[in-house]
């Protein structure tokens, strides 16, 4: 196992910097203009252009710019030229809105669709399961950043009953935390809810064939104890792999909703950085999200272990 | 029958809904089991009876399933009790055990987890130590080594043996009067059966258990049954005392049951050797297998053996049984040989060439003259392709026709192996078992190929289909003059179709030699055990073996 975990995370460490070394390349080294224009923004001035050019050492040989440009990252003194902020302090600002929202949701949305997955396929073709059905499909076919709009427009400009979006910190005040969030968090799970369930009823639909459901109820167990430990319980490996990939990306930023809901997010950076065509924090923050990702991979493929203990460690890590 | 019974089944009809309508899959069974007796239902796949086995503890039910007549175990009706008496019948009464101990359990959980969960679902006051205790306990007497320990392993990390033995131990947890045992050593190696039902015997003998014994092999009813059922098409055809069934069966569906039984003293003729060079000639052949092992970088710290200087040939037209339990590494060194795996050091000649090292593109022209059977017809054929197609499939790859001609060839190819034109647009699925394995021979054949080698090509059919798969192989032999390497873990197969016998131990092979001498005089100690291991159809001859190896 620990053997496993240290293979992983260097194949993690590797994956991170051949992501750097493309960020790297793609803003720095394909462009045809300088890198410095790019860097400055829209009305740069020519100081500030041969400022940047000096400051990122843009004249040296690629491996000491790339250098250069990781020590910018890393060490904290990223600067965006158009607004003269410092971007590692924007993006800590936005960490605190941006993990409450998707952590939140994460937490609804596999509560949600473990249940509507367990209930459909308890009665596959009943009236619960095809009710389940349309509703997870709707969910499924609804843009979000639609679903969002609709929510805002209902909900709270012409009812009043939440609010209209930002974000209140959790240490500020829990409850008024929770009833921000709680828009944002619906309308970013209704997505996964759907997805997931549909997933998860497969799955378990698929188990419910296998010959040890069988045994397990030779044994004399309740239809309840066969669903849940046996059928559920060795369904649940795939949607383990697809919540990993999704919510690793979402950590770095769930754009469409921060836009609407205006939260002060990684997300809602990011969006305003594309805008200006800012480019220091769309580096920072590509990196960040790329991080999570990786990061929940590896997690996920840890966490397998657990749920399926056939899963050869050493074998699987390469 | 003096004792009343303990389970009476009367007028049973089992039938379901499909969309082609009401498939009747047992139509009016009756029978009794009396304590402590072994009960044998015997029948090919379809015939009803694990349909009939399952029905008694209600594991058919479903919404379309329609079941009717009467099971009565100790004066409860059971057809008309509800799922949960149902559920306190199951485990606590009867026990059951399935045909694959892989399948059967659950993987993520631990042996001991399954175990006690079976004790704990009926006695909810039960403490897990003492839950544990027993698994412990069972673990043991069936004959698992260090229960303590295997009560913390997984079913992956036992040989299929000792699963198929934890698997009885869970049966056993709540002591029940009757154990049904469906097909219980059908995925097994036959040394491995050999030891199963010696330990369901013993069973049998020491608690009195009541078991019925599903299986479609009458070796294995000859062993172990009291008294047999055999069933066709739903219904019982035949029923009486072991002896009378076997020396005196009565309906002739029996009688071409056990005349379909291949039988280990029925070889066939000595073919005369032509004096040509051998066709496949293996020498000092090695395959290992590196074991790897490091923090962030893998060092080879050991290796795996599997195929350990091995040497032998096969003349043309002629057969050799490569024989051996599962992991001797008889499979390894087939498709070593085939260049499908690349041998570690050692030479391969085939046709007078050499063709150890020769790469993929150099091997391509040469596949078609080696083709392969493989052993199951269900996962060896795609489930999304036509017979058509797959029996085609080799001929479009290697470029030897296209358009009417491949249909009209692959039309006589189907012919050839007892099919029919008609096949040609059907799926797999659609195909029984032993069709399913005319198609796989169909497809090695098509590309008209000098060596066949025969992966257990038999060990997955119904014993009574086995026969004809293997007469069908002979005959193709004696018409195209094929040469097959024989691929088999039951002795007993393979000396009913080869000239040659060649016994693989732990990568070696420890004995080779012809047919009759290397069964009728065996020298090496494995040879032996693997030879009686070979369940014999034969009530009296399986008593008097018996008898011996007791005294």
């Amino acid at each position: 196992m620990g053997r496993f975990i240290a293979r992983r995370a260097a194949g993690t460490v590797l994956v991170l910097f051949a992501v750097s070394l493309i960020v790297f390349l793609i803003f720095n080294v394909i462009p045809d203009s300088n890198p410095a224009q790019n860097m400055a923004g829209r009305n740069a001035s020519p100081t500030l252009v041969a400022g940047i050019e000096e400051e990122w050492g843009l004249n040296d040989s690629l491996p000491q710019q790339y250098a250069t440009m990781m020590r910018k990252v890393f060490s904290g003194d990223l600067i965006s030229y158009e607004g003269r902020e410092d971007v590692d302090e924007r993006i800590v600002e936005g960490i605190p809105a941006t993990f409450s929202l998707c952590i939140g949701a994460a937490v609804i949305w596999m509560s949600f669709a473990i249940l509507f997955g367990y209930l459909s396929a308890r009665r596959p073709g009943g009236r619960l399961d095809r009710l389940l059905t349309v509703v997870s499909v709707t969910g499924i076919s609804v843009p979000e950043f639609w679903l969002g709009a609709v929510l805002l427009n209902y909900l709270a400009y012409r009812l009043g009953v939440f609010p209209s979006g930002g974000y209140v910190p959790l240490t500020e005040d829990p409850l008024e935390w929770a009833y921000h969030l709680l828009l944002p968090w619906t309308t970013l799970s209704i997505l996964y809810i759907g997805l997931y369930s549909r997933v998860l009823r497969s799955n378990m639909l698929d188990a419910l064939g296998e010959d040890y459901v069988r045994t397990a109820r030779a044994k004399g167990l309740s239809a309840r104890q066969v669903m849940t430990r046996h059928v559920l319980r060795n369904s649940l490996a795939p949607i383990v792999t697809l919540f990993g990939l999704d919510f690793g990306a979402l950590l770095g930023g769930a754009i469409a909703i921060e836009y609407v809901f205006d939260l002060n997010g990684i997300g809602l950076y990011t969006f305003e950085s594309l805008i200006n065509q800012d480019l220091p924090p769309v580096i920072a923050v590509v990196l960040f999200g790329a991080f999570f990702i990786v990061l929940f991979n590896a997690l996920v493929d840890v966490f397998y272990a657990f749920l399926d203990p056939r899963v050869k460690l050493g074998r699987s890590a390469r | 029958m003096s004792a009343e019974p303990l389970l009476s089944v009367s007028d049973l009809r089992v039938g379901f809904a499909t969309e082609g309508g009401l498939v009747q899959a047992v139509d009016g069974v009756s029978f009794e089991l009396a304590p402590g007796e072994v009960l044998a239902i015997v029948g090919e796949s379809g015939s009803g009876k694990s349909v009939t086995a399952q029905t008694v503890v209600g594991l058919t039910r479903s919404a379309n399933a329609r079941i009717e007549g009467s099971i009565r175990l100790g004066g409860a009706e059971l057809t008309e009790a509800g799922e949960r008496e149902l559920q306190a019948v199951r485990g606590e009464r009867v026990g059951m055990v399935f045909q694959d101990p892989m399948t059967s359990f659950n993987p993520v959980y631990r042996i001991g987890r399954q175990l006690t969960e079976a004790l704990l679902a009926h006695r909810p006051e039960a403490t897990g130590a003492e839950a544990r205790a027993r698994a412990v306990e069972l673990l043991g007497s069936v004959g698992l080594p260090g229960p303590e320990r295997q009560v913390d392993r997984y079913p992956h990390e036992l040989s299929g043996g000792m699963r198929q033995r934890a698997m009885i131990a869970m049966a056993l947890m709540l002591e029940p009067q009757i154990l049904i045992a469906d097909e219980p050593t059908t995925a097994l190696d036959v040394t491995i059966q050999a030891q199963i039902l010696e330990l369901l015997r013993r069973l049998n003998r020491e608690r009195s258990l009541a078991t019925i014994l599903i299986t479609h092999d009458f070796g294995v009813v000859a062993e172990i049954a009291d008294r047999v059922l055999v069933m066709h098409e739903g219904r019982i055809v035949e029923r009486g005392d072991l002896d009378r069934v076997f020396y005196s069966p009565a309906d002739p569906y029996t009688r071409k049951l056990l005349g379909a039984v291949v039988r280990l003293d029925q070889a066939p003729p000595l073919r005369q050797s032509r004096g040509e060079p051998p066709l496949l000639e293996v020498s000092g052949l090695v395959k290992h297998f590196p074991v790897k092992r490091g923090l962030l970088i893998d060092r080879e710290v050991d290796r795996v053996r599997a195929v350990d200087d091995v040497s032998f040939s096969v003349a043309r037209g002629e057969t050799l049984g490569l024989v051996g339990e599962s992991g001797s590494g008889k499979s390894t060194l087939s498709r070593s040989v085939l260049q499908l795996l690349a041998p570690t050091s050692g030479s391969v000649r085939f046709d007078g060439r050499e063709i150890a090292g020769l790469s993929r593109r150099q091997m391509r022209p040469l596949r078609a003259q080696m083709q392969m059977v493989f052993q199951d017809p269900y996962a060896s054929l795609n489930p999304r392709k036509r017979i058509g197609q797959i029996v085609s499939e080799p001929l479009r790859i290697q470029g030897v026709a296209s358009g009417r001609e491949l249909r009209g060839r692959v039309h006589g190819l189907l012919e050839r192996v007892g099919l029919s034109a008609a096949h040609y647009r059907r799926y797999p699925h659609e195909l029984s078992g032993g069709q399913r394995q005319r198609v796989g021979i169909a497809r090695a054949l098509a590309v008209e190929p000098k060596l066949v080698i025969a992966d257990e090509p038999v060990s997955a059919l119904d014993a009574s289909i086995r026969a004809q798969i293997l007469d069908l192989l002979a005959e193709l032999q004696g018409e195209l003059g094929l040469t097959y390497v024989f691929v088999a873990h039951d002795i007993g197969v393979v000396r009913h179709v080869s000239d040659r016998i060649a016994v693989m131990h732990e990568g070696k092979i420890v004995e080779q030699g012809p047919a009759d001498q290397v069964c009728e005089r065996p020298v090496h100690p494995y040879t032996r055990k693997l030879l009686t291991a070979v369940p014999v159809p034969d009530p009296r001859e399986a008593r008097a073996r018996r008898a011996s190896s007791d005294a």
